[in-house]
């Protein structure tokens, strides 16, 4: 049973972090129909980020509760800055223009921040340093939980429910479901799209942010290239959840992290990901607009 | 006066043409990980290449003629290490060092073969001699020696009842791996679980926690520094009381880095690093790379490499010619050339003979201390 609940909690860790990566895809899909594939480029940028500011300053060994915050803050306004950047420079332009011509332009925004982030931070692996967190953990008969998994479990919990309130229970958050269902509609209800899409891209990037300073937090090692790893993984649970649908991309990452985590333990690990992939694949042919994906009207 | 005119006139055109050859020059590849995972190790194959060649480009060059290297990046990929090989040979060397990694070096061996370029790497993997190319050398030892002399340290010596064996997918790391579990098994030893996990995924907890209900007394792996030092991290933060024995390619100060305070105990086998090699050519050269680049080289296989170099300069001075054929047949007839890492000595089908390994514990500190030879 404790190994069990082991990996119970091994797949909800690194499933919410898939998770708050795979809000990024479905928000901007949501809205804009496009699959940002510079995503999963923007949280590898920002654990390097992170990294940078964390030790320019305060020193690698300095962990206070107020400079972890400051870092946190810091590196998702930076982020979001270059997400709206993103936007600006290689989505707007193509607004009009086909789809495919989109999707191109934001695979070349991905190999441009991927190489941005080797020629800024050199090739060579980076290594965030130990314990941002205090190295504490817990033991519940056998089940260990570490002081950075709760951290990482509390805070994405608590960011992905105000999300969700935001989205459901505010003024901005009607305008954003509007302008998902129509944007020329929204438009003449008054609603600024260009606004509503940049505040999509600022709160996409910044969980994407803080999925990614997590991510250099708990596993340390980062390369330039990691954000496909992540990434792909992301775009694969908000397709899982539903693309477009946020309790969707929730429900995805977490289904992505727990399946891979009870594969890998209870039938194979060297054939957890195919396994996890055929059983998603499963669910995708049972209902192929994925968990929580509504149904679009199909326009005739 | 006609006459001497024309002999003046030949006597400059010979000089012109003496000189042309004097200016003339012979190139050496090196293929090595520039970018990438494990840019560190091929930056300093290529530094210390370059350190060796410089060497002896002021000593007036090898047969008369300066030494130009040609580097190329195959990020430790092989379809990358395909290209590199064309490139390089289309480039016109006549040897070629590197790769790092045993899988880029076996994508390039036919292409070098082909062409008759040597080749020499550190790649350990037992595979990579199993062609019997002529072109090639290996300059570090194989797989099964260490593996051997892994399953001594942790069957006879230490005495563990339960063993895990883990390794990645690579074709050095399993191939370490499955040769470190048949010796194992070889001397008696019990294996209670041999596994694989995916390089670069960064989270191994869903198979360490597997192995935790198998309650061993020791994790052994083969693979690279990148994620061996994760794998004690993690294996450390799930409270799996076993020690943790690393394979050669995990000796790296970025294990320290990666796994943190979890280092502390740890376990490696390797070849001896650079800085305690006891042989004059060590000091001599370990200090001229650390004036030259500042730093040391990150582990013993730039040094391994530049031993392959040093072998196939020799080759061509003793033979006096860039003849291939004889350049590799004359290093696999030497006998105890001084190599910087040790007596080296090539045995007919390439093998590095005479492998000597040394086990480091690790200090909470960073610092590797010897425990045994």
């Amino acid at each position: 049973m404790d190994i069990f609940l082991q990996q119970l909690i091994n797949g909800l860790t690194i499933g919410s972090l898939y998770a708050l990566v795979a809000l990024g895809y479905t928000m901007v899909y949501g809205v804009m129909k496009l699959i940002n594939f510079a995503h999963g480029d923007l949280v590898a940028f920002s654990a390097y980020v992170g990294l940078t500011v964390f030790t320019q300053f305060f020193g690698s060994n300095s962990t206070s509760f107020v400079s972890i915050i400051i870092v946190f803050l810091l590196t998702a306004i930076i982020v979001a800055f270059v997400g709206v950047l993103l936007e600006r420079l290689a989505y707007r332009p193509l607004r009009t223009a086909p789809r495919l011509s989109a999707v191109v332009s934001a695979l070349g925004a991905s190999l441009v921040i991927q190489n941005a982030i080797m020629l800024i931070w050199g090739p060579n692996m980076e290594i965030f340093p130990a314990d941002v967190f205090p190295s504490t953990s817990w033991n519940f008969g056998g089940v260990i939980i570490s002081f950075t998994q709760v951290i990482i479990l509390a805070l994405s919990a608590v960011l992905m429910i105000s999300l969700y309130m935001f989205i459901n229970k505010t003024k901005m958050g009607t305008a954003i479901r509007a302008s998902a269902i129509d944007q020329d509609a929204a438009k003449l209800m008054g609603i600024n799209v260009n606004r509503i899409i940049m505040i999509i891209f600022i709160v996409g990037s910044m969980l994407g942010a803080i999925g990614g300073l997590f991510i250099g937090i708990y596993y340390r090692g980062l390369t330039f290239d990691m954000g496909w790893l992540y990434g792909l993984n992301a775009f694969i649970a908000a397709i899982i959840g539903g693309i477009g649908s946020i309790p969707g991309a929730m429900l995805g990452g977490l289904l992505l992290g727990l399946f891979n985590a009870m594969i890998s333990g209870y039938i194979s690990t060297e054939w957890a990901e195919t396994f996890t992939f055929i059983l998603l694949i499963v669910i995708l042919i049972v209902k192929p607009t994925g968990l929580l994906g509504e149904k679009t009207a199909e326009k005739v | 006066m006609k006459l001497t005119k024309i002999a003046g006139a030949l006597a400059l055109s010979a000089a012109v043409a003496t000189s042309l050859i004097a200016a003339e020059t012979v190139k050496i590849g090196v293929q090595a990980p520039i970018t990438g995972k494990y840019a560190n190790e091929g930056q300093s194959i290529d530094n210390f290449v370059k350190l060796i060649v410089a060497e002896k480009n002021a000593q007036g060059g090898l047969l008369g003629k300066q030494i130009e290297v040609v580097t190329c990046d195959d990020e430790a990929k092989a379809q990358k290490a395909a290209v590199c090989a064309k490139k390089l040979v289309n480039a016109g060397v006549f040897a070629v060092i590197g790769s790092y990694t045993s899988g880029a070096t076996e994508a390039a061996q036919t292409t070098y073969y082909r062409n008759k370029v040597l080749q020499t790497s550190d790649g350990t993997s037992d595979s990579l001699i199993k062609r019997k190319y002529w072109t090639f050398f290996r300059n570090s030892f194989p797989n099964s020696s260490q593996s051997d002399f892994t399953a001594q340290y942790m069957v006879n010596t230490k005495k563990y009842k339960n063993i895990v064996v883990l390794s990645d997918y690579s074709s050095y790391s399993a191939g370490l791996g499955d040769a470190t579990e048949a010796s194992i098994k070889a001397l008696g030893g019990n294996i209670t679980f041999r596994g694989k996990i995916k390089s670069g995924t960064q989270n191994f907890t869903a198979i360490l926690t597997k192995i935790k209900a198998m309650k061993p007394d020791v994790i052994y792996y083969s693979g690279y520094y990148t994620d061996g030092g994760l794998l004690r991290a993690q294996q450390k933060q799930l409270q799996i009381n076993a020690d943790f024995v690393g394979g050669d390619s995990n000796d790296n100060p970025d294990f320290y880095k990666l796994a943190g305070k979890a280092a502390d105990g740890t376990v490696l086998i390797n070849f001896p690093t650079p800085e305690i090699l006891p042989y004059p050519e060590a000091k001599k050269y370990l200090a001229a790379y650390k004036a030259e680049y500042k730093m040391d080289p990150p582990s013993i296989w730039p040094v391994t490499n530049a031993d392959g170099l040093r072998a196939v300069i020799e080759g061509v001075e003793q033979t006096k010619s860039f003849d291939t054929k004889k350049i590799a047949e004359y290093v696999r007839t030497m006998k105890d050339f001084p190599g910087i890492t040790g007596p080296f000595n090539i045995r007919e089908d390439g093998e590095r003979v005479g492998a000597k390994f040394v086990v480091y514990k690790m200090a909470n500190d960073g610092t590797k201390k010897v425990v045994s030879e």
